[in-house]
């Protein structure tokens, strides 16, 4: 007798198993994700994943705080759960070569701007570029312009982060860290696309 | 913050998981599984050693094993906790019967090692936290300090997993000083912004043993299972930093070229010049926290080997060379290897007059041969016999 038949929802989690970096599965309802945050130093990316983190109140999920490790589970409607880990990496241009080790096997990308600099619009647009090239091949991309909220400083336009979203088949949304607008619904839209795996019914994945 | 189950194994103590796993490899009812241990050790030695082969050859094992472990009549009613522990105790238990085959034993790596241990050196002589831009509030000398300790033990493991934890730890130091200057200083937190230029401060500080060899065991011989999330995350940030550190030159830091180039210049002569006093520095010494000594062939390839990167082709890559290069190539080779067994002679003598207990494990051990190391803490592990 095995604990593996008479424990399916567990034994399952192992299945994440022979290469958990693959931003896999745990099972079909339950997604464990491997997230990476690229962007220019400044542009805010872990002030997102810290409103998104400390926002969710949920006393059941367990969340990881670290400074540049976090990890979060959302409820989607459908009843599924979709666990971020979520990988920040250092923006300096220094460690620009290092990206590769962080967003290799990761199954969503997100990059952030600042929408006061175009500099950093212009680094995202690297870093869309390099993810198309080198990236996980159906790595979700969303491209994110951050503090929105300083409406005066602004540098670039909404239509220019959508068009170039657009043009590159990626998610766009603008956020507001310090004032979590939209810091929800980027994590809800990533968990929608997502791709699914082998539904429920087909009991065992291959 | 603490560490997330699902990446830190360590809610019991790993000498407990280890000693039941031994206890219940003594059951004669699981003669069948010590024996698909041992045949499987055994069979090592029947293939040429091959890093990438070795570590997937040890991982199938592992899976398999779990599998029988989880269907084992011994096993029957165990929680996952308990499947984990035995796990956990057969992973520690098989890498430390083929530590001396899969640790370090390629010519290639021995030379990585050197090399970035010794790049390490120099950059100790000047680099300064400013040149990485670490952020005033982040200079912490008795949190880089901790951090550094934790990552200097990692030669006194051989499990991959323990191995691991010394670098959880050493991460686990920082982000709490990250933590704590966002909570008490109101710096912004800046994640990774601020927590790997830290790291890799930390990294050239402490100068951990056997940097690559380690990070490529730990990699091809963790579990995979648990190479996942939390733990995968700064272990990759550890490549990271040994990356960076491999790499850099004058571009890569806050500092001016010329002044950049004249220090490592500065800090060769010097080396060169203090090479002949071969006692450990405090530093160095990573025997601290009542460990055993975790490698005193660390410190040798230190010591012997300083002096070698003024010579031209160590930045070159095979590709670079060109059949012109060849007599000047061997010559190079033969003055580096005559230095060498000269400095070799003179180091050993010089240790037996001045540190006489540390010398017994140094012997004719070259830098370039596998290293195999016995410490007082794996001692136990011969207990699985």
């Amino acid at each position: 007798m095995g604990c593996s038949s008479s424990l399916p929802d567990r034994s399952s989690g192992r299945l994440v198993g022979p290469n958990g970096e693959n931003g896999g599965a745990s099972d079909a309802k339950n997604l464990r994700v491997k997230l990476v945050l690229l962007g220019d130093s400044g542009v805010g990316k872990s002030c997102i994943v810290l409103r998104f983190v400390r926002g969710q109140f949920d006393p059941t999920s367990k969340v990881t705080v670290g400074a540049s490790f976090l990890s979060q589970t959302i409820a989607l409607q459908d009843s599924t759960t979709v666990k971020f880990e979520i990988w920040d990496t250092a923006g300096q241009e220094r460690y620009a070569a290092l990206a590769p080790l962080y967003y290799r096997g990761a199954a969503v990308a997100v990059i952030v701007y600042d929408i006061t600099s175009p500099d950093t619009f212009n680094k995202a647009q690297y870093w869309v570029k390099e993810l198309q090239k080198h990236g996980t091949p159906d790595i979700v991309l969303a491209l994110v312009g951050n503090k929105a909220d300083l409406h005066e400083k602004r540098e670039v336009s909404v239509q220019d982060g959508m068009d170039y979203a657009e043009k590159n088949g990626m998610f766009f949304i603008e956020t507001s860290a310090k004032t979590a607008d939209n810091i929800n619904q980027l994590f809800e839209e990533i968990a929608k696309r997502l791709p699914r795996p082998a539904p429920p019914s087909s009991s065992q994945n291959p | 913050m603490e560490g997330s189950s699902s990446s830190s194994s360590s809610s019991s103590p790993s000498s407990a998981i280890f000693y039941d796993f031994l206890d219940r490899m003594r059951n004669p009812a699981s003669l069948d599984l010590v024996r698909s241990i041992k045949s499987f050790i055994v069979s090592f030695s029947f293939y040429a050693a091959n890093p990438e082969n070795d570590g997937k050859r040890v991982q199938e094992f592992f899976t398999t094993m779990e599998d029988s472990i989880r269907d084992h009549p011994l096993w029957a009613g165990a929680t996952d906790q308990e499947v984990e522990s035995a796990m956990e105790g057969l992973e520690k238990y098989v890498m430390t019967k083929l530590f001396s085959r899969t640790f370090s034993s390629f010519p290639e790596d021995a030379k990585t090692d050197l090399e970035v241990s010794q790049k390490i050196h120099l950059l100790q002589t000047f680099l300064k936290p400013e040149h990485l831009d670490i952020p005033l509030v982040l200079r912490n000398e008795a949190s880089w300090l901790l951090a550094e300790k934790e990552l200097q033990k990692i030669n006194a493991f051989k499990s991959p997993r323990e191995k691991l934890l010394c670098i959880m730890n050493c991460c686990k130091v920082i982000n709490n000083l990250l933590l704590n200057a966002s909570m008490s200083e109101n710096h912004v937190l800046a994640g990774a912004d601020d927590f790997l230029p830290v790291l890799i401060y930390v990294t050239i500080k402490a100068n951990p043993p056997q940097l690559h060899s380690n990070l490529k065991f730990i990699q091809l011989y963790r579990r995979q299972a648990k190479l996942v999330s939390e733990a995968a995350y700064y272990l990759t940030n550890l490549v990271s930093a040994k990356t960076f550190i491999s790499e850099l030159n004058a571009k890569s830091l806050s500092i001016d070229e010329i002044e950049f180039e004249e220090s490592m210049q500065a800090a060769r002569l010097t080396n060169e010049e203090t090479q002949k006093e071969a006692t450990p520095s405090p530093e160095e010494m990573t025997s601290s926290q009542g460990h055993a000594d975790p490698g005193p062939s660390a410190r040798l390839h230190d010591k012997e080997a300083r002096g070698a990167s003024n010579y031209p082709y160590m930045d070159k890559e095979a590709g670079d060379l060109t059949i012109g290069d060849v007599e000047r190539l061997l010559s190079v080779y033969k003055e580096v290897v005559t230095k060498y067994t000269g400095l070799c002679t003179a180091f050993r003598q010089l240790s037996f007059s001045r540190i006489e207990n540390h010398v017994t494990t140094l012997e004719d051990r070259n830098v370039l041969l596998p290293v195999s190391k016995e410490t007082g803490t794996n001692s136990d592990q011969r207990d699985g016999e």
